[in-house]
This record gives structure tokens, C-alpha cells and sequence, in this order.
């Protein structure tokens, strides 16, 4: 029997918090919790994550989360887990994001800020939304790059014992985006 | 010796600080006696007169073109700043339907299409590192 602060940095399936186990659905309940993972073992375990039923408050962070966020801040890396219409990316700045799909009503050379973003994480910490994370801890922006597609792909479909050939052709049409920043911001 | 600096060149990353429209120049090409730039008064010619202005004035940093081709159909090549050149061959299009082949051409990098395999690409090392079993807590047989 280990405390929680001596849960393994790479190994998130151990941790035992209810927050994990909670499906992500978009609802509006946005109740977050800070994750130590640590790989140095503190002297007092963190406290049990809020486990609370959807509300269509906006979020509060716990205190020990306000006590976390800066460390988060403080590293070097983040990464974030964005969705843009239900599609999860996970990147880091400066990544080339291909959505499998046009973005409607955007041009481009255009400035994206991402709003839904789930997980926001570096080394060490994790902070994990429910379903999202509140705006105001992140500023994560993109640029749109480009407008392409894929190259057309035909489909056949011939029945065996039957001349007749169907002839399918798709061709998909792709917003690639630049993720430009990500900014745990200050409280 | 003297301490030598390693050569590095930049990677390009299009969009993290500024962004770079990929597409230099475009150029149209049509026929004064072809039916395929309809009949010269309308369409292509049309596109050219009353539509291209619009554009060239909203894509300032595209370099136009614009030039007879005779007997051959009419094109609009795309010219990119990887070297690639983009042409697609507007034949009997109506006018509206030559400025979407011209705005695709303007969104589009000069890279080949490709199937989509992973969607994001990135040069950065992992955040949270590569998995080492020498570090985190010990396990218990």
C-alpha cells in the first residue's frame, strides 16, 4: 500500500482518483483536479480529489490545485489535450495539427484560441478537466495554415457472378493548423 | 583549438511566430478563340475582368499574371515557395467556379497531397519523457 504521491510519473492507469473514472461526456460540470505525479515522494500525500455531481457553476479550483498550479507553470514543457469539434489532439507548441475535416468559416492566415482543452500537463503534474478545464488557466492558440485535401481514393464494388462495377470517389478536404502557444496562465 | 560553434539550421515552423502564405504567384492563362474560356466574353474572361481584381486586391502577397495562351485550354498554374508548381485547367467553368480554383490554389501549400495518417506532427521531444523502469516507486513481487 503506497501513498498516492509515490504513483509512478508514467504510469497514470494507477492512479486510483475518482476523477479518472468519471466517462468524459461534454456536459457543462467543469470541476478540475490537480494530480501530483511526481517521482520524488513528498512528505504528506495529497489530498483526495473533489468528487462532486455535475453543476452548471463555473469552475473552482480546490486550494491544493491553487497551490500546484504554479509548479505547473514553473516547467520548462506543457502539453495539452485539445478538442476541436469532438476530435482530441494532443500537442505540444509548435505542432502541425492536420483536422480531418474543413473548418467552416475560417480563412487562411487566421488566429484560433482554443477553448476545450481537457488535459494540460507537463513532467511532473497533470491537471485534468471534467469534461474541460476553465479558460482562464490556459491560453492555447493556432494558426490556420493551410486548406488542403487528400488524394482521391476510388472504391470499387463488384459483386462476385455480376458484371456491373460501382465506382466510388472521395476525396476529403483538410484544415491543417499551427499550434503556436501554450501558456498555463497566472492566477 | 578554439571552441567551434555546431551548424544548426532552423526548422520551419510556418505560424508559430508569423505566417507565411505558401503561394508566390498565380498565373491565368486563357484563349481568345477557344469555346473553353466561353466564347472570351464571359467566364474566364469574365473571372478576368470583374473577379480577379477583387482577388488580387485581397491576396496582396500573390504575384498575378495574367496572359494569353493560344489554342490550348485555359489553366491557372500556382506557383509556391517550395518550387512546386500546382495547375489546374479551368475549362468551360463558369466564372464563380475559376475564383474557387483560384482560392484553392491560394490555400493550398505546394506540398503533394497525402493520405492522412496522423494528424499531429510534431519535432518536440516528449513532455513527459520516455519510459524508464530504473525511475518510480519499486514494485513488489
Amino acid at each position: 500500500m503506497s501513498l498516492p504521491a509515490l504513483r509512478r510519473l508514467l504510469r497514470p492507469s494507477l492512479l486510483s482518483y475518482s476523477v479518472l473514472s468519471r466517462s468524459i461526456i461534454p456536459t457543462v460540470a467543469t470541476r478540475t483536479a490537480l494530480l501530483t505525479t511526481s517521482a520524488v515522494p513528498s512528505s504528506t500525500p495529497p489530498p483526495p480529489p473533489p468528487v462532486s455531481a455535475p453543476s452548471t457553476e463555473p469552475t473552482t479550483l480546490t486550494s491544493s490545485d491553487l497551490n500546484l498550479l504554479p509548479l505547473l507553470r514553473a516547467q520548462p514543457q506543457h502539453y495539452a489535450t485539445i478538442h476541436i469539434q469532438g476530435f482530441p489532439f494532443l500537442v505540444t507548441a509548435g505542432d502541425q495539427v492536420t483536422l480531418p475535416f474543413r473548418l467552416k468559416d475560417v480563412t487562411v492566415g487566421d488566429q484560433l484560441r482554443i477553448t476545450h482543452v481537457s488535459v494540460l500537463g507537463s513532467r511532473d503534474y497533470t491537471l485534468k478537466g471534467a469534461p474541460w478545464i476553465d479558460e482562464k488557466l490556459f491560453e492555447v492558440r493556432a494558426t490556420v495554415i493551410e486548406e488542403t485535401s487528400e488524394p482521391m481514393r476510388i472504391k470499387k464494388k463488384k459483386k462476385q457472378r455480376t458484371r456491373r462495377t460501382k465506382t466510388v470517389k472521395s476525396k476529403h478536404f483538410y484544415t491543417v493548423l499551427r499550434v503556436s502557444q501554450i501558456d498555463v496562465l497566472e492566477q | 583549438m578554439p571552441v567551434k560553434v555546431l551548424p544548426a539550421v532552423s526548422k520551419a515552423q510556418n505560424g508559430v511566430g508569423a505566417f507565411v502564405l505558401q503561394c508566390k504567384r498565380l498565373e491565368f492563362n486563357y484563349c481568345d478563340a477557344a469555346g473553353s474560356s466561353r466564347g472570351m466574353k464571359c467566364s474566364d474572361r469574365l473571372f478576368l475582368k470583374h473577379c480577379l481584381p477583387q482577388f488580387a486586391k485581397q491576396n496582396p502577397a500573390i504575384e498575378m499574371h495574367v496572359a494569353p495562351r493560344p489554342s490550348k485550354h485555359p489553366i491557372i498554374r500556382g506557383v509556391y515557395i517550395n518550387g512546386r508548381e500546382k495547375v489546374i485547367c479551368v475549362r468551360n467553368l463558369e466564372h464563380n467556379q475559376v475564383l474557387k480554383k483560384a482560392e484553392l490554389l491560394r490555400n493550398s501549400s505546394g506540398l503533394q497531397l497525402r493520405k492522412l495518417r496522423n494528424p499531429v506532427q510534431s519535432i518536440n521531444d516528449s513532455v513527459r519523457g520516455i519510459f524508464s523502469p530504473f525511475h518510480g516507486p519499486k514494485h513488489a513481487l
